[in-house]
Parts: C-alpha cells; structure tokens; sequence
C-alpha cells in the first residue's frame, strides 16, 4: 500500500502546496482568526461609531430620531466656545498629567518589591491588587468615609494630633482627593508589571552579578530596560482611562448616578454626559465627545512615535 | 561582610515599605467592614461599635439581592468565556501571522481601546433599541465573541515575546497554522488566560453603566442594583443606611476577592518564561 512511487507523490504534492500556497495559507488562517474580533468590530463597533459621528452632525436632541437636519459642524464649534467644556477640558489634562506618571511608578515599584524573596508575598499581592478590584461604587462609599468634613477617619486623626482639620472635598481639596483616591487603585498595574519581571531571564542577573554590576546597576541596564514594553502599554491605558475619568467625582463629591460633582472635579466626560441626559443635547454631546476621542487618538499617536525611542523589544516585531 | 549588611538594609527597607504601603491599601476597607458592623446611622468609626453580624443578612434581604446575583452570574459566564478564547485567537494571528493589512488591522484593534466607552455607548442605544436587543443578554453575547482589545493587546504582547524557534519547529513537524497555536501556544499563555479571564471577571462583575443603559431593573446585575437602588429607609427613601450599604459592598467583593486569592499564586508564576524556556 506504503509503494516508495505514491509516497512520492504525496511527499511532492504537499511540498508544492505549501511552497506556493505559503504566503495564501498564511492569509487565510489570519483572517480566519481575527474574524470573530472583525466582524463585530464591523457591525458592533464601527457601525455605531460613525453613526455617533453622523449624530454629531445633526440637531438630534433625543425625541426627533426620524426627523433629523443636517447642522454642519455647528456643534463642534460650539464646543470650541462652551466654556465649561474648554475648563473640563482643562482639568480633565490637567489630573491626567499628575496622575499617569505616579500611578505608572508605584504600579512598578510595587511589582519590583513583589518580585523580590519575601515572606508572605501571596498576601501582599492580594493586599496591593485588591484596591483595583474593588467596585468603583464601594470605592466612593469608603472614601467618602475617609474625608468626610465632620467625623471623617482622616479629620479624628488630624485632631488627635492636634493639627487642625481639613475639608477634604471641598473646592481647594477636591481634585487632590480625588486623585489619592484613585491612587489607591494603583495597585492595578502590579500584574502586567509582575508578568514582564517574572519574563526577564535569571541568567542575565547572574551574569550581571558575576560581573560585579550592583543592584541599581542592574536596574538600569537590564530590569528597566526589558521593562520598557510593560511601562508603555501602562503609560497608554493609563492615558486612555484618566481622560475618560466620569464615575469617580461624581461618587466622591455627588450623589446621584447622574449628578455634577463640585467645580474642580467637573471633568470633560461628566460634562458630555451633562449635556446628553440633563439638557437632552444628543448631538451637541457626541461632538464633545468624539473631540475627546481625537484628543486621546492624538496623545497616544504621540507616545506611540516616541516609543521607538525608548521601548525595547528582544524579538523583532516582524511586520 | 559589608554585602550582608546592606543585604540586611535592603531587605528591612523592602519590608518597611511593604507593610507601609499594605496599610495604606487596607484602611479603608477595614474601615468599610467596621461600618459594616455598626449599628444603624452611628457615625464611621475606626473600630466597629458593636458586632451587629445581622446587617449582612438584612443587606441580602431588603432589596432582591440573590436574584441580582444570579443576573451577574449570567452575564460574568457569558462575557469571561467568550472573550478570553476569542481575545486569544485574535491576539496570536496579530502577534504571529503575516498577513497583508495587518498592521493597519491592529492599528485598528488599538484606536477602540482608546475610543472612551460612551461614544460608541449611546448610539448602540439607539441601534439596540431599535432592533430589539434591549433587555436581553445578547448584547454580552456578542461583544465577548468579539472579544477586547486591552486582552487582545496583552496576549498579543505575551506571545510576541515567545521565540520564533518555537513555532518554526512546530511548522517543520507539519503542524497547521492553527494546531499550532491551539497545542503549543494556548498552553503556554496559561497563566495570560487566568489573568484575562480573571480580569475579565472583574471588570463584568463590576460594571454598572453597561447594564444600567441596556437592562431595565428586572436583569440589573449586582453593581447596577447596588448603585441605583440601593438601602434606602422604607419611609423615606432619600435616607440611605450608610452600614446596610457597606455591608452588601463587602459581600459584592467578596468574590472577587477570593477569585484573585486563588489565582493568584498560578497567575504571576507564569508557565509564560518557564514553558519557553523548559
């Protein structure tokens, strides 16, 4: 049955399929592959998308779907001279630039002190991780505990201490409280950042150590290096999520799930979200929107540029 | 000599700042479980006043607390599978296929991460609501078979760092594209499945603006109950009972919790490296 003249054959057959059809083959099974991802994103995600963006372009105000007129970028220059969306704008960067660079560095620093031989490291990383497991509505309920102006733990403290108490939610505290509190979420990044470290290579330690290079040494010329990739997909997420910051302020210094948290805390989200479900300004609010869209499109484009700077792959990203 | 003394240095600075920062982390939830304990609309306190154990079963008895959970079971099964095993598949083919417009796909894949939620949020509404997708699970469905692209992202990250050699072998042996990550590199992402999946977990258990949007209050999740209904006193409903609250907050974590307690260890001691490199 096994004839050497059919195996032969077979044996040339197969090579000339996959000699030929090798670059096809290849096509085909990613397309396959991402087709679940790309079909949804088609219908689910694109789809909606740009019917946002036609909204955009509209005087929708809710109740007149079937009767809508085109406007023009009438709504986005008006986001351009609403001032509560400049200032939102504004407060929205503003927290982000404090906030991304910390929340990346203890993330790390956490990770690095988890990596090292201690004792009881399950209960520390179950300790450190479980602030960004918390639910978001828990969160605002026990901080509120927290800076509560009159009894807030943080206040008892204060006076029995002697220090003279804080306000902590009102105007000139606001945002910094704000931003502890979602410090204390920091945590979140200690996976990723643990399953970059554990990926590092034993060896190079060792080697380093062989050498003599001391512990900041091999800080600087192994950890963060290969950590680069780690740190920029935090960077990234961290910009994205501070941008869109919407439910925080409203559970720290609100009441209701659609209510205006203090002017400080009047981030550019909250402001959309104002527009559509108070004022009933559908269109006007995907403009705003869609502006923050290209907003963190842009910031990211930038980083992203940067990163053939100081991002370092061990394998060639091929294509 | 001198090595083992700033050894010794180090290692008390790395447990100083580890029991410093775990008590920064815990306070406030034991603050939460103090209140927790209190008596009715006594003010928050460090320690409990009193161990009044009874506000756990009130927390579940006052609003429909079980069925909510039982919303959130379905809706967590439904979105953690269909998004881990659909995220994997994806994130290989964009880390491992050449394949003309890839990049520009992924680029793609990249631009919806950073597309806030709500954009896409209200239009879907509108759409949902129109064809009749509203007040049913389906949506989940369907956005877990398409998976996410923050986990498409990390597996992706994860098996770009897995060496050619690998797949190159497995190509010499005559494996297909596809066994060739289904036997070789589904397993070694392992530990990046827990973690999507736990993740995952996490982020459908705790959401409440999605169901909020798409549910009425019948299929509300746990979350959204939590954060819209709430523990407010019969007679006046603009009252709410602050411990009451906290409690039930516990018991909405407490899964969480545990879930990660357990995974954990099988989590970070990636197979990721080892399996490579074994």
């Amino acid at each position: 049955m096994n004839t050497p003249a059919l195996s032969a054959t077979v044996k040339e057959k197969s090579t000339t399929r996959k000699g030929l059809s090798e670059k096809t083959r290849r096509t085909t099974a990613f397309y396959l592959m991402i087709s679940p991802w790309f079909i949804v994103f088609l219908i689910f995600g694109l789809y909606p998308l740009l019917y946002g963006l036609y909204l955009s372009f509209t005087n929708f105000v809710g109740f007149n779907i079937n009767n809508l007129k085109i406007v023009g970028f009438k709504n986005y220059v008006n986001v351009f001279q609403d001032s509560d969306a400049m200032y939102s704008l504004g407060r929205t960067l503003y927290v982000s630039i404090i906030y991304v660079p910390i929340s990346t560095a203890i993330g790390l620093l956490l990770a690095l002190l988890l990596n090292r031989k201690i004792r009881g490291v399950g209960i520390y990383r179950t300790i450190f991780y479980l602030p960004s497991i918390v639910p978001v509505v828990s969160i605002g309920l026990m901080f509120r505990f927290l800076y509560a102006d009159q009894d807030g733990i943080l206040n008892n403290i204060l006076k029995f201490l002697h220090l003279p108490t804080v306000n902590w939610l009102d105007y000139d505290h606001a945002t910094f409280s704000l931003i502890i509190m979602m410090l204390w979420g920091a945590g979140a990044g200690i996976l990723i950042n643990l399953a970059g470290l554990k990926g590092i290579s034993k060896d190079l330690y060792e080697a380093a150590s062989i050498d003599g290079a001391s512990t900041f040494r091999q800080f600087m010329r192994i950890t963060a290096p290969l950590m680069t990739p780690v740190i920029f997909f935090n960077v990234i997420m961290g910009i994205i999520n501070a941008l869109q910051i919407y439910i925080q302020p409203i559970l720290l210094t609100g009441t209701k799930l659609l209510d205006s948290p203090i002017r400080p805390n009047y981030f550019y989200t909250v402001h959309a979200f104002q527009q559509i479900f108070a004022y009933q300004r559908y269109a006007y609010g995907m403009a705003l929107l869609w502006i923050m869209f290209i907003v963190i499109l842009m910031m990211t484009i930038i980083v992203f540029t940067t990163s053939k700077y100081w991002v370092y792959y061990e394998t060639d990203q091929e294509g | 000599m001198v090595n083992s003394a700033s050894n010794r240095i180090s290692q008390f600075l790395v447990y100083a700042l580890l029991l410093v920062f775990s008590a920064v982390f815990i306070i406030p939830l034991f603050l939460t479980v103090s209140n927790s304990l209190s008596p009715f609309f006594s003010l928050p306190t460090f320690f409990p006043q009193g161990f009044h154990i009874e506000n756990y079963k009130l927390a579940t008895t006052m609003i429909d607390f079980w069925k909510f959970t039982q919303n959130s079971i379905i809706i967590c099964v439904i979105s953690v599978t269909t998004t881990t095993l659909s995220s994997g598949l994806v994130g290989y083919a964009f880390s491992r296929i050449q394949a003309p417009g890839k990049k520009f796909l992924f680029m793609i894949v990249l631009s919806t991460m950073m597309l806030p939620g709500i954009v896409t949020q209200i239009p879907t509404f509108i759409l949902f609501h129109k064809y009749g997708l509203l007040n049913t699970f389906y949506p989940w469905l369907i956005w877990g078979i398409g998976g996410s692209p923050f986990f498409i992202f990390l597996y992706r990250q994860f098996f770009s760092a897995i060496p050619k050699e690998l797949e190159e072998a497995a190509r010499i042996d005559g494996c297909s594209i596809f066994r060739t990550y289904w036997n070789i590199f589904l397993p070694l992402s392992l530990p990046v499945m827990a973690t999507v999946s736990i993740m995952s977990f996490q982020w459908s258990w705790g959401d409440f603006i999605g169901p909020f949007m798409f549910l009425n209050e019948a299929k509300y999740p746990l979350a959204t109950a939590l954060s819209t209904i709430g523990y407010v006193q019969p007679e006046n409903a603009a009252v709410v009972i602050q411990q009451l609250a906290a409690a039930a907050s516990i018991l909405f974590m407490l899964p969480v919790i545990l879930l990660f307690f357990i995974g954990q260890r099988f989590l970070i001691e990636g197979v990721v490296t080892s399996g490579v490199k074994g």
